[in-house]
């Protein structure tokens, strides 16, 4: 074999180890933004979004509102934090401020360890009737999956710009009240068949419960559906 | 069978992969999964790279290596080279993405990654053999 051309082909993998490595690193940079510089860009999202909108429980909204929506979430899905962040706030100005619509969080653990933690404290903060905005503050931390994120500091973090009490989230997430609200969310969500999140279902008696089926997240593509299916 | 004939059958091969989990991504659907872990693993950050899904990026790959494998020559030979062995050092970088990180395994991934190996190993097999061009 001439000597140039194993030269040529060490010179093919060297350029596929550059590419690789950049691959890598484009994958890997997005997941490494600290907690705190989310924090400091997104601090102001939750409580500008969901300001002024009732919160009992895990429901946002009026609970007279005709229909509801159930949102299925995991705080460590990345579609989940785009649709929190780009989406919900059209739908609460459109929907759940003018008392049309109510959205019900059902949190399932689909990603991992890390979620149930995650899941544990927006439940908790649930009690204090400020899951969504905790919820909401949590995606603004969001960190690599299962790498352990969701440390105290993060909650409580996330606890107070949602305005609730941080020591009593990381108090109740261990409660028996917290856990069985877990075990029912899961259960729910194999009742609806549930296969990714986020999953959203509309509910509208005497209508039967269906699953909303989007072109994508964003609202361009999600509003104009879920006005659909409220007709 | 010809070097660039194998190559060419594995780039179809993993395209169609690559294809069937590009229309799941822009579909929103589920994909067919016997491991357990698909919907974990397409729906998890590392399903991206610069808000490209991976999918495309691994379409987009598998039709530069089956053009390569038309092309004839030494230049053709070593660009699937460089496809291959990037694509399959990518793949396995999210081979331990899954394993480590989300802590589910995707049938349809690691069917890419055992072809992308394949495809690489071929390519670089082939950029040692394909013929100089006449003087």
């Amino acid at each position: 074999m001439k000597r140039n051309r194993l030269i040529l082909v060490a010179a093919a993998v060297g350029a596929a180890a550059v590419v690789a490595i950049v691959l890598i690193l484009v994958a890997g940079n997005k997941k490494t933004a600290t907690p705190t510089t989310n924090a400091t860009a997104t601090t102001a999202a939750p409580s500008r979004s969901l300001a002024g909108i009732p919160q009992q429980g895990t429901t946002l909204g009026k609970a007279s509102a005709p229909a509801t929506m159930i949102v299925y979430e995991d705080p460590q899905c990345p579609y989940c934090r785009s649709w929190n962040a780009s989406t919900l706030p059209t739908v609460v100005d459109q929907y759940v401020r003018t008392g049309k619509l109510k959205v019900e969080y059902r949190g399932v653990v689909i990603i991992g360890p890390d979620s149930v933690r995650g899941l544990r404290a927006i439940y908790a903060a649930a009690q204090q009737n400020k899951g969504w905005s905790f919820a909401d503050a949590l995606y603004s931390h969001q960190g690599v999956e299962n790498s352990g994120w969701i440390t105290n500091g993060v909650i409580l973090a996330a606890a107070q710009e949602a305005g609730a009490d941080g020591q009593a989230i990381l108090a109740g997430m261990g409660s028996s009240k917290v856990s069985a609200a877990l075990v029912k969310a899961q259960k729910e969500a194999t009742a609806d068949q549930l296969r990714g999140t986020p999953t959203f279902i509309i509910v509208r008696p005497p209508a039967k419960s269906q699953q909303l089926t989007v072109a994508g997240l964003d609202p361009a593509s999600f509003v104009p559906s879920l006005a659909a299916a409220l007709q | 069978m010809s070097l660039r004939k194998a190559i060419a059958g594995a780039a179809v091969l993993g395209g169609a992969i690559a294809a069937y989990l590009t229309v799941v991504h822009y579909s929103h659907i589920s994909p067919i999964c016997t491991s357990g872990g698909c919907e974990k693993v397409q729906q998890s950050s590392y399903a991206k790279v610069a808000g490209i899904p991976v999918a495309v990026l691994g379409l987009v790959a598998y039709a530069g290596v089956l053009l390569t494998a038309v092309v004839r020559g030494v230049p053709a030979a070593l660009a699937g080279a460089v496809i291959g062995l990037a694509g399959t050092a990518f793949s396995g970088y999210l081979l331990w993405a899954q394993i480590a990180r989300i802590h589910a395994i995707c049938q349809w991934c690691v069917g890419n990654d055992v072809v992308i190996a394949v495809v690489a190993v071929l390519c670089v097999a082939r950029a040692l053999t394909e013929p100089d061009p006449p003087a």
